[in-house]
């Protein structure tokens, strides 16, 4: 009886602990279609870096063609520009990685009114692994009493938040377009990142708003 | 007479012809070579009397020319205005310090200044870099975008990107080229400035390698030779104009930087066998640095001169990357090289990270190393055995405390990229200045600012300059630690018995 007991026990904290687990599995989205996607499981391993999950809501990947994804990172309490676009960055490596990609290419959504210059590829100039530079996500924000707005970077206007109390935004977006790629990464190409590379860099420095 | 002539004639003729279709010396032979140059297999594209704007010898291996990093203080600018934890300030004093006018030494103090600055460009402060370049932006690093390459096909795939040797043989493997042949001090037409360091250091002794080839056929074509590389005790020998002397004696170790391996020769070409492990030498310039290669899917192929007195050669696998890393970042520290040499070890790192095509790790899905090619010219010598067969590599007692300290940073690195939770500089080494910075740079007006505000690692037992105990030692201001015990210093002499008559037969 009660082996019977302690059996029906272990089943029961194994569910448990299945269910979380799944819930926690990043969903893959199927073309078109939005899904709240969290962390990849870290290692169990004690004391090894990990970045906490998001709630639901904060992060989506929206897949867009065979390998693209449509990535958003929403919030309310706005931190820092630096903060949310890195914790972007981040949660695209970790997908690459997740899609057993070894990099991605950053897709810039610029519009005719745009004046930043586009980023050249020039093969004879220094090769990175990432420039964190030229990650540069669109975002959409509400500030207290108005309509959403909407900010690009390569508009050559100041960023939005500059000039504004943090507490008065109540809401923003930061967004990017992704390819995941895999193989030796193009080494050449200004939006070329390798996910290992970038997730190294951010995983100590990175946590999902609120 | 004439009938006695024409015999003559026909004779000879008939022996001339029996000397030349059979086997010149179907005996036991042996050549031995030691290594006189030994640098990385980097083929140098640019013209050394030609500049272009802030380029240095552009080519057709690096466009824009070699790496220019910590060049000036614009480009220091660009290094360290990246931390975004730095001020205005700190950035416009760090790139040009105030008041260097007014001091003995501006070149070494701004050199300090420097060194210390850029050893902590991590996400936040407190982080060492050379360490922990993981946790720093990539700078950017010139890389190699010639076809043109030496070294060997490793993997047996002939890949897009993949090198063309001089001699038209297609898949050549050598990505630590591509990785670092723009990198300045391996950068040259033979005057790359840590290629002479190197090679001047092995001349001066830091360490022998040698090479011997045996067979029982003809030495420049035989089937079933046999080609050792390995470490000599014994230190190699000048002529009088500073050349390799040709035909002195040395042991050859059989230690963990040994290797015999298969071979077959054609027309004096030594093309061995690829082997899972390839040990010998590593190139080096401090005796810290030392130690086997520990090549992957290891080959060399060697060209021997028919007179037996010289040969040119490659030596080549895959190396693991984090290795190469730390050989090249520690030697010294990693700002004082890279300051002085006009590279980045963060971008060195990253280049090589991301070039890495061998030694696939199943368990982290990453490659570990990355294809590698040295280039090695050789003098002939006698290459004997020791009269101790387990005769290990003599250790030099005063800089044992350095290759501890070396191999402590080596394993922290390596731990740190592993498990991406920041690593401690350990004590013993020099990295940011450590012991000479609050020294070098007293008389600078400005010197309680960098003093306060740059980033240092500290140890227990420091003066109160904060010079810790290993750099009081180095400094000469208190008496050295003496060494736990003396190694008997490697003398040249050998066992000359049996391996050297045969060779010295073959080279008459």
């Amino acid at each position: 009886m009660n082996r019977m007991m302690a059996i029906g026990f272990g089943a029961a904290a194994f569910c448990a602990l299945a269910g979380s687990s799944f819930a926690a599995d990043p969903a893959p989205a199927a073309p078109g279609t939005q899904a709240s996607v969290a962390p990849a499981p870290a290692a169990p391993v004690a004391d090894l870096p990990m970045v906490p999950p998001a709630k639901p809501g904060v992060f989506t990947a929206t897949k867009k063609g065979a390998t693209g994804y449509h990535l958003v990172v929403a919030g309310h309490k706005f931190t820092s520009r630096d903060d949310i676009e890195k914790y972007l960055a981040w949660r695209a490596a970790d997908l690459t990685l997740s899609d057993k990609g070894t990099w991605f290419t950053f897709t810039q959504i610029r519009t005719k009114a745009d004046t930043v210059p586009v980023p050249k590829r020039d093969p004879g100039a220094p090769r990175h692994s990432f420039q964190m530079a030229n990650f540069q996500p669109v975002w959409r924000y509400k500030v207290k009493g108005a309509d959403w707005k909407s900010w690009s970077p390569y508009s050559g206007a100041a960023f939005f938040a500059d000039g504004i109390k943090a507490e008065d935004i109540t809401d923003f977006e930061a967004s990017a377009d992704v390819v995941v790629r895999k193989g030796v990464m193009d080494d050449a190409d200004p939006l070329g990142y390798e996910a290992g590379a970038v997730s190294d860099l951010l995983i100590n420095q990175v946590s999902p708003p609120v | 007479m004439i009938l006695q002539k024409r015999l003559m004639v026909c004779a000879s003729a008939l022996g001339l012809m029996a000397g030349t279709a059979m086997p010149a010396t179907a005996a036991p032979w042996v050549r031995g070579y030691v290594v006189g140059q030994y640098e990385y297999a980097f083929r140098y594209g640019g013209r050394a009397d030609f500049t272009r704007g802030a380029e240095i010898e552009p080519g057709v291996d690096c466009p824009h020319g070699a790496s220019t990093h910590f060049a000036n203080d614009v480009n220091t600018k660009i290094a360290v205005q990246r931390q975004k934890f730095r001020s205005q300030q700190e950035i416009d004093w760090i790139s040009r310090p105030p008041g260097l006018d007014q001091v003995r030494a501006p070149v070494l103090t701004r050199f300090h200044i420097w060194n210390r600055a850029v050893a902590y460009r991590g996400y936040k402060r407190g982080i060492e870099t050379y360490v922990n370049p993981w946790a720093a932006e990539d700078p950017g690093q010139p890389q190699v975008t010639s076809r043109i390459g030496d070294g060997f096909n490793l993997d047996g795939k002939v890949k897009a990107a993949d090198f063309v040797s001089p001699d038209g043989e297609k898949g050549v493997d050598n990505n630590l080229y591509r990785a670092w042949g723009c990198d300045a001090p391996w950068r040259g037409n033979g005057n790359a400035t840590l290629d002479l360091r190197a090679n001047d250091k092995m001349q001066d002794g830091l360490y022998t390698m040698v090479i011997r080839v045996s067979g029982n056929k003809d030495p420049m074509n035989d089937d079933n030779a046999t080609l050792e590389i390995g470490y000599s005790p014994d230190k190699l020998v000048k002529d009088a104009r500073g050349g390799i002397a040709v035909d002195y004696s040395y042991r050859i170790l059989s230690t963990s930087q040994y290797t015999k391996l298969k071979a077959k020769i054609k027309n004096g070409v030594v093309e061995t066998e690829q082997v899972e492990h390839l040990h010998s030498p590593r190139i080096a310039w401090f005796y810290d640095q030392t130690g086997d290669t520990n090549f992957s899917k290891g080959k060399v192929r060697l060209n021997m001169s028919p007179d037996g007195l010289s040969a040119t050669g490659l030596l080549a696998g895959y190396r693991d990357w984090r290795e190469l890393y730390t050989e090249n970042t520690f030697a010294q520290d990693g700002g004082q090289q890279g300051i002085r040499e006009h590279e980045d070890h963060v971008s060195l790192y990253y280049a090589l990270r991301r070039n890495a095509d061998g030694m696939y790790n199943p368990k982290t899905g990453k490659n570990d190393g990355i294809s590698s090619v040295y280039r090695l010219k050789l003098a002939s010598a006698y290459v004997v055995d020791p009269q101790d067969p387990k005769m290990e590599v003599p250790k030099l007692a005063l800089d044992e405390e350095r290759m501890q300290a070396f191999l402590a940073i080596k394993a922290n690195t390596i731990k740190g990229a592993e498990t991406r939770v920041p690593q401690p500089v350990p004590p013993g080494t020099t990295e940011a200045a450590v012991g000479s910075f609050e020294h070098d740079i007293a008389d600078l007006p400005s010197k309680d600012f960098f003093i306060k505000t740059l980033d240092r690692p500290h140890y227990a037992n420091e003066d109160k300059d904060g010079i810790p105990p290993w750099m009081r030692r180095r400094r000469g201001t208190v008496a050295p630690t003496p060494p736990a015990a003396t190694p008997a210093k490697p003398q040249n002499q050998v066992q000359a018995d049996t391996p050297t008559k045969v060779a010295a037969a073959e080279k008459q």
